[in-house]
C-alpha cells in the first residue's frame, strides 16, 4: 500500500506528474477526489493540464546520425483519458472511476516521448520498449531508473500560443486544414483556438479536425519501420472532441494544447487518401449523395465476400469489394458496420500471438473514429472514410501475415471448452468469465462468451464484465480505448453479426500482451474508492 | 432427379485440380527429399518480411513446414532447427516451427485414413 502524507493538492499532483512519480501522482489524484471532494471532472482537467506542455515532439520521425530514421511514438496520455471518460458511463458508479485511475497512472509515464526513446527521460517507452536500463543502468542494478522519478525537467518542444481570430469561418477552417497538412503547427493551433472560442462554430470545427486526422493515414505498415502513424492522428482528433465535450469547451484550453499542434507534426501521410479520392472520383461520381443508411443493408453472402477480401485479399480486393457495395446501393454506415463485424473474424479465428493484436486493434479504433464521425457529422467525404478504415484493417492483417507463425503461441480452439461453458448456469457465468479474462485464458474466456451469447439475449452485463476485467491491467491506455471503441460499435451496429464484436472484444482482452503482470493501480483504486465487489 | 450440370462440372474441375495438385506435391516431395540443408535454409530464409514476395507467400510457411516434417529425416530437421535457433529472437518463430516437439505434433496430426494418397496437408 502506498502511504500518502500531507494534504493532497493540485499543485502536488502537478509536481508528481512532472517528476514521473506515477504511483504518488495516482494516489494524490485519488485523494483529491475522495478526501478533498474535488470533482472528478476538475481533477481530470488538472492532470491533462499538468501534462500538456510535455507531450509534444519535434517530429514523429527522428533522423539518426547515420542518416536513417526511426519512428517516435505518439502521446498516449490523452487517449487513456478519452477511453476512460467514455467508459465512466458504461461502468457506472465507483466502477466507472477505475478506467480514470488507470489513465492517471499512465500519464506521468507518457511524457517527453522524444527523450524517452533516446533514454534521456524515464517512462513507459524508455523502461519497456527501449529497455534503457540495460543500456544505461544506474548505480543500483536492482532499480530500473527508467521507472522514474525523473532526474531532469521534461522538455517543452512547442510553447503555448494565442488564438488567431478574424476572417470568415470558411476561410479559417480552410487555412487550419492547410496548416495541419503542411505542418505549420503554430498557425493550425492558433486558428483552432480562435474558432473554438466561438460556440456557434464548434460543430464545424469538430468535423474539420476529425477530417484532418482521418485523412492522415499511412498506405501500408509493411516493411515501413516507423514511417506510419497507425491512425494516431484520427485517434487524437477524436480524443480532443470527446474530452472537450466532457470538460466543456471553455475549460479545455490545455486539452487543445495537448492535441492540436501534434496533428500538424511530421510525417504527413496523405498517399492513401489520394488513392481513395481518385477511386471515388472515377467509380462513385455521386459519392456526396450516397446516404448514410439505406434500405439495402448487406446480405449474408455479401458479408462473407467482404470478410474474404478483408482477411485474405489484397488492397485492390478491398477497394473492389467496397466499390461494389456502394455501387449496388448500400449506405455509408451499412458498409462501415459490415467492415467492423467482418474484421472481427480475424480477431476471433486467426490471431494468436499476444504481440500481434497491437496493429489490428489500432485499425479497429481508427474505424471507430470514422464511424462515429459519420454518425455525428455531415461531410461529403465520408464515403472515403469507409475505404480508409477497411484498407487499414486489411493492411495490418497482411502485415502480421508477413511474419511466419510461431507454433509456440498457438491457442487451443475455443470450441474445445464449449461443453464446459454450457455446464455453467447463465446467472453464474459472468463472475467465471471475469476470472478467466483476468487469468488471460483466451480459449475459456471465448467459450464462455460463445455460450452466454447463445443462451441469453442479455448483453449489457456481459460487456460490463469484460470491460471491468480488462481495466484491471495497468500501464496501457490502449485497453481503455479499445473497450470504448468496441462498446460503442456494438451499440450502433445494425448487421446480423454484431455479436461478433463481443467475441472479438473478449478474445482481444484475454490475449493481448500485457505491459505489467501486477494490478498495483487497481489495488490503489480499491483502497480509495472501495467498489462493491472488493468488500 | 439427376444432379444439375453445374454441380457435375464443378466436381470435375475439382478433381482435375486435385490431380494437378497431387502432381505438384509429388514434385515438391522429390525436390525437398533431394535438397541439402543449405538449400533448405535458403528456402526458409525467403519467408522473412524483408525477402518475402508478400503476405500470401509468407502464409505458405506453415504448409511448407508440414511438408518438411513429412519428407525430411530427423537429422536434416535437427540441422535446420539448430541453424535458425542460433540466429536468436528474430528467427524464434521459425526455430519453434522446426523444433522436435512441434514436429512430433505435426506428424501425428498429418496421419490420414488408408485411402488417402497424401498426408493431411494444409492447402493454404
Amino acid at each position: 500500500m502506498i502511504s500518502a502524507q500531507g494534504t493532497a493538492t493540485v499543485e502536488r499532483l502537478r509536481d508528481e506528474i512532472r517528476e514521473v512519480r506515477y504511483r504518488e501522482a495516482t494516489t494524490t489524484f485519488c485523494r483529491l477526489v475522495t478526501e478533498e471532494d474535488r470533482p472528478l471532472r476538475a481533477t481530470i482537467r488538472d492532470a491533462i493540464s499538468a501534462a500538456a506542455p510535455y507531450v509534444q515532439v519535434p517530429s514523429h520521425m527522428m533522423r539518426l546520425p547515420s542518416g536513417e530514421m526511426r519512428g517516435v511514438n505518439y502521446d498516449h496520455t490523452i487517449l487513456g483519458w478519452r477511453g476512460a471518460i467514455a467508459l465512466m458511463g458504461e461502468l457506472g458508479g465507483a466502477r466507472g472511476v477505475l478506467p480514470n485511475v488507470q489513465a492517471m497512472w499512465y500519464v506521468p509515464q507518457g511524457l517527453n516521448v522524444w527523450e524517452q526513446v533516446v533514454c534521456e527521460f524515464p517512462g513507459h517507452y524508455a523502461r519497456d520498449g527501449e529497455q534503457c536500463n540495460r543500456k544505461f543502468p544506474g548505480p543500483d542494478e536492482h532499480v530500473n531508473r527508467f521507472d522514474g522519478p525523473a532526474w531532469n525537467v521534461p522538455k517543452i518542444y512547442f510553447q503555448d500560443h494565442d488564438p488567431i481570430e478574424g476572417g470568415s469561418v470558411e476561410d479559417r477552417l480552410a487555412r487550419m486544414n492547410w496548416a495541419i497538412a503542411e505542418g505549420d503547427k503554430a498557425e493550425a493551433y492558433g486558428l483552432f483556438l480562435g474558432l473554438a472560442k466561438q460556440p456557434e462554430y464548434r460543430e464545424r470545427l469538430k468535423d474539420a479536425i476529425l477530417f484532418a486526422g482521418i485523412i492522415d493515414l499511412q498506405d501500408t505498415i509493411i516493411n515501413r519501420g516507423g514511417y506510419q502513424n497507425i491512425g494516431h492522428k484520427a485517434l487524437r482528433a477524436r480524443a480532443l472532441v470527446d474530452i472537450a465535450d466532457y470538460l466543456g469547451w471553455d475549460d479545455a484550453h490545455e486539452l487543445m494544447y495537448t492535441v492540436v499542434p501534434d496533428l500538424g507534426c511530421s510525417p504527413h501521410l496523405h498517399g492513401l487518401w489520394n488513392e481513395i479520392s481518385n477511386i471515388c472520383r472515377i467509380e462513385l461520381p455521386d459519392q456526396a449523395a450516397i446516404p448514410k443508411r439505406s434500405d439495402q443493408p448487406l446480405t449474408e453472402p455479401e458479408l462473407d465476400a467482404l470478410t474474404e477480401a478483408l482477411l485474405w485479399g489484397g488492397p485492390f480486393d478491398v477497394n473492389a469489394a467496397v466499390v461494389a457495395l456502394f455501387r449496388r446501393g448500400a449506405g455509408i454506415l451499412d458498409i462501415g458496420d459490415a467492415v467492423m463485424v467482418c474484421f472481427q473474424r480475424y480477431l476471433i479465428d486467426v490471431l494468436e500471438h499476444p504481440n500481434a493484436f497491437l496493429h489490428p486493434t489500432h485499425a479497429l479504433d481508427y474505424m471507430n473514429v470514422v464511424q462515429s464521425w459519420t454518425r455525428r457529422h455531415d461531410n461529403p467525404h465520408q464515403v472515403k472514410g469507409v475505404f480508409l478504415g477497411a484498407r487499414f484493417m486489411n493492411d495490418t492483417i497482411r502485415s502480421n501475415a508477413s511474419f511466419p507463425r510461431d507454433p509456440n503461441f498457438a491457442l487451443e480452439p475455443r470450441q474445445a471448452y464449449h461443453g464446459w461453458a454450457d455446464d455453467i448456469a447463465v446467472d453464474r457465468l459472468l463472475p467465471v468469465l471475469k476470472r478467466y479474462v483476468l487469468a488471460q485464458d483466451a480459449p475459456r474466456s471465448c467459450a464462455l462468451v460463445d455460450s452466454y451469447l447463445e443462451r441469453t439475449p442479455e448483453r449489457h452485463d456481459l460487456l460490463d464484465t469484460i470491460t471491468y476485467a480488462a481495466c484491471h491491467w495497468q500501464n496501457d491506455p490502449h485497453v481503455m480505448r479499445n473497450c470504448a471503441s468496441s462498446l460503442e460499435e456494438f451499440r450502433h451496429n445494425r448487421t446480423s453479426r454484431r455479436d461478433d464484436i463481443i467475441r472479438g472484444f473478449v478474445k482481444h482482452q484475454s490475449r493481448y500482451v500485457k505491459r505489467a503482470p501486477t494490478h498495483d493501480c487497481y489495488q490503489l483504486y480499491v483502497q480509495h474508492f472501495q467498489p462493491a465487489e472488493a468488500a | 432427379m439427376s444432379a444439375p450440370i453445374e454441380l457435375t462440372e464443378a466436381w470435375r474441375l475439382r478433381n482435375a485440380t486435385a490431380t494437378a495438385l497431387a502432381l505438384s506435391e509429388q514434385q515438391m516431395r522429390h525436390a525437398v527429399s533431394g535438397a541439402s540443408v543449405e538449400q533448405l535454409v535458403a528456402l526458409i530464409e525467403a519467408f522473412v518480411p524483408t525477402r518475402s514476395t508478400g503476405p500470401d507467400w509468407t502464409r505458405s510457411f506453415e504448409p511448407l513446414v508440414e511438408r518438411l516434417w513429412a519428407w525430411c529425416d530427423d537429422a536434416t530437421m535437427a540441422a535446420l532447427a539448430e541453424t535458425f535457433r542460433a540466429r536468436g529472437m528474430p528467427w524464434m518463430a521459425v526455430a519453434n516451427a522446426l523444433s522436435p516437439e512441434h514436429g512430433a505434433r505435426l506428424r501425428a496430426e498429418l496421419r490420414q485414413p488408408s485411402w488417402a494418397r497424401f498426408p493431411a496437408f494444409a492447402m493454404a
